[in-house]
């Protein structure tokens, strides 16, 4: 869409997934709804030439809500019978501008985010759809991000849209018996689609621009849900992780750990929007999986530079509390890292012995942190094996650049 | 719109025919039934795989098999059509379905029957 480079791209982006989404849920049809959305703004780039008219939203809205009518209209004139009993839509409708400028639409995005996230859907059709219909990604750029070729990407928007016509996926907001199951579908979504964008350190690679999509949307969702515990805890966890980006890499390419990482590189508006949001978390619940891992995230970034001690123990107790909530090896293996510093690594290497190896193989980190702990209680040698463990999972190039550097010293 | 919501079991729970199993399920589709009557179009349950015969049809020539269309761990043992607003709707029909052990219910929208064709 060239209008999206262009001056008016600006508005294009921040509007189109209110005007899709109100769209969508008017005629309960997303592949009409972009259509009409991207007639309108073929429109408004050739009409907005002497400036865009004050309410740039509205006048998208009515004039893709006239042509997905007009397409209505010919498709029922093509079906002879249906057009016989059905009064022709809005026939008589003039365009007036001076309405086209005052109309409100609704802010339907968050029947739009159930829709995409209904658990009828795949996780890989959930994200791909949240991220193309509601975050506005483009399939190239969602292609890009999971490494899949564009045309899987394509197909797997093409089903899912499909599914959701055919199957009568309703365009509503789930009702409370179905409220705790939904959200939670719609948190799951975000949480996979935000892990793989967060896997990849630099952030300047493959999954450049898609942290930010995810800030955005978890920002929106609390801005909707605003007494949703889970949903502050899970922005927040994201406001946090992506306050630190920057800090992430070192200049030669490689991450750094959390620990080493140095806090004035980090965000702090972030930080503080994201301490905001979690502060409603708890104050609305004292605990959950969610909130303590966001507390986890949040204790971190609370350091203000690399010569105040790190929240070694705070963090401990915060996995101490996960571990009461749920008994989890993967929080094990974290709490382990903790436990090193504060007990002694020899401590946190007979937690992370006593985990099973079977279930944790795949699991990169699982592998890095014993490769670590080894090292540090002199067991170099032995140390190199789980280093090579580590990197024969393929991880993203920065954090095989510092794997690497670690392997090097033990060899 | 229309849903067909189809029962899967392992088919040895309910054993040669008429065991408690079978007993149990019975009044337990019977209660479902009248909780759920008003959007409850049809259904039946099938008797077990051993009773059924295949018709495969294979580049145009026909066939006829001993069993169902193929070994799987579950089978195909009954069907209701719903009337559900949407896909919540019938899944929180489907969801109802009693079922002996495990087993799974696939809820499957029915095509609208084309103009002038019965039913």
């Amino acid at each position: 869409m060239p209008l999206a480079d262009g001056p008016l791209g600006a508005v294009h982006r921040a509007v189109a997934s209110r005007v899709v989404a109100a769209l969508a849920t008017r005629f309960r049809d997303l592949d009409l709804a972009e259509e009409g959305y991207a007639e309108a703004l073929a429109k408004a780039a050739a009409r907005w030439s002497d400036g865009a008219p004050a309410n740039t939203e509205g006048w998208l809205y009515r004039t893709a809500e006239r042509a997905i009518l007009d397409r209505l209209r010919r498709r029922a004139v093509r079906q002879r019978h249906a057009a016989a009993e059905q009064p022709l839509l809005h026939e008589e409708e003039e365009e007036d501008e001076t309405m086209l400028d005052t109309a409100l639409i609704p802010d339907e995005r968050l029947r739009l985010i159930f829709v995409c996230c209904h658990p009828a859907l795949s996780d890989e059709a959930r994200i791909a759809l949240t991220l193309k219909t509601v975050c506005r990604l483009g399939t190239v750029e969602i292609a890009r991000a999971f490494l899949v070729p564009e045309p899987t990407v394509a197909q797997r928007l093409v089903r899912a849209k499909r599914k959701i016509a055919e199957a009568g996926v309703p365009f509503e907001v789930p009702g409370p018996q179905l409220w705790a199951e939904r959200l939670e579908a719609v948190l799951a979504t975000i949480e996979i689609a935000y892990a793989q964008a967060h896997e990849d350190g630099a952030g300047s690679g493959r999954h450049a621009g898609f942290g930010p999509e995810m800030l955005g949307l978890t920002r929106l969702l609390a801005e909707l849900l605003p007494d949703e515990h889970e949903v502050l805890a899970l922005a927040a966890t994201i406001h946090f992780a992506e306050a630190r980006r920057p800090a992430r890499i070192d200049p030669a390419g490689a991450m750094v750990p959390l620990a080493e990482q140095d806090p004035d590189e980090w965000d702090r508006v972030l930080i503080a929007r994201g301490d905001a949001l979690l502060r409603r978390g708890f104050a609305l619940r004292s605990e959950s999986v969610r909130l303590l891992k966001a507390g986890i995230h949040a204790a971190w970034c609370r350091r203000r530079s690399l010569a105040e001690p790190a929240p070694w123990s705070k963090v401990l107790a915060l996995y101490d509390g996960l571990l009461r909530l749920r008994d989890d090896p993967f929080v094990r293996l974290n709490r382990a890292v903790a436990l090193a510093e504060v007990a002694s690594p020899d401590a946190a290497l007979a937690e992370v012995a006593a985990l099973d190896e079977e279930r944790m193989e795949a699991y990169l980190p699982y592998h890095a942190v014993k490769a670590d702990l080894l090292r540090r209680t002199g067991e170099t040698a032995l140390a190199a094996e789980p280093y090579a463990a580590a990197l024969a999972l393929a991880p993203p190039a920065a954090e095989a650049a510092w794997l690497r550097g670690r392997l090097v010293e033990c060899t | 719109m229309q849903y067909a919501l189809l029962i899967y079991e392992d088919e040895s729970v309910y054993g040669d025919g008429w065991n408690e199993a079978m007993q149990d399920v019975i009044g337990r589709h019977v209660a479902f039934g009248q909780k759920n009557g008003p959007a409850i179009r049809g259904g039946q349950g099938l008797h077990r795989t051993a009773q059924a015969t295949t018709v495969r049809t294979t580049g145009g020539q026909q066939s006829l098999h001993d069993g169902p269309f193929a070994e799987t761990r579950e089978q195909l043992g009954g069907f209701y059509i719903v009337e559900a607003t949407d896909l919540d709707e019938a899944i929180a029909i489907a969801r109802q379905i009693p079922i002996a052990k495990d087993g799974a219910v696939e809820v499957r929208p029915v095509m609208p029957a084309p103009e002038g064709a019965a039913g």
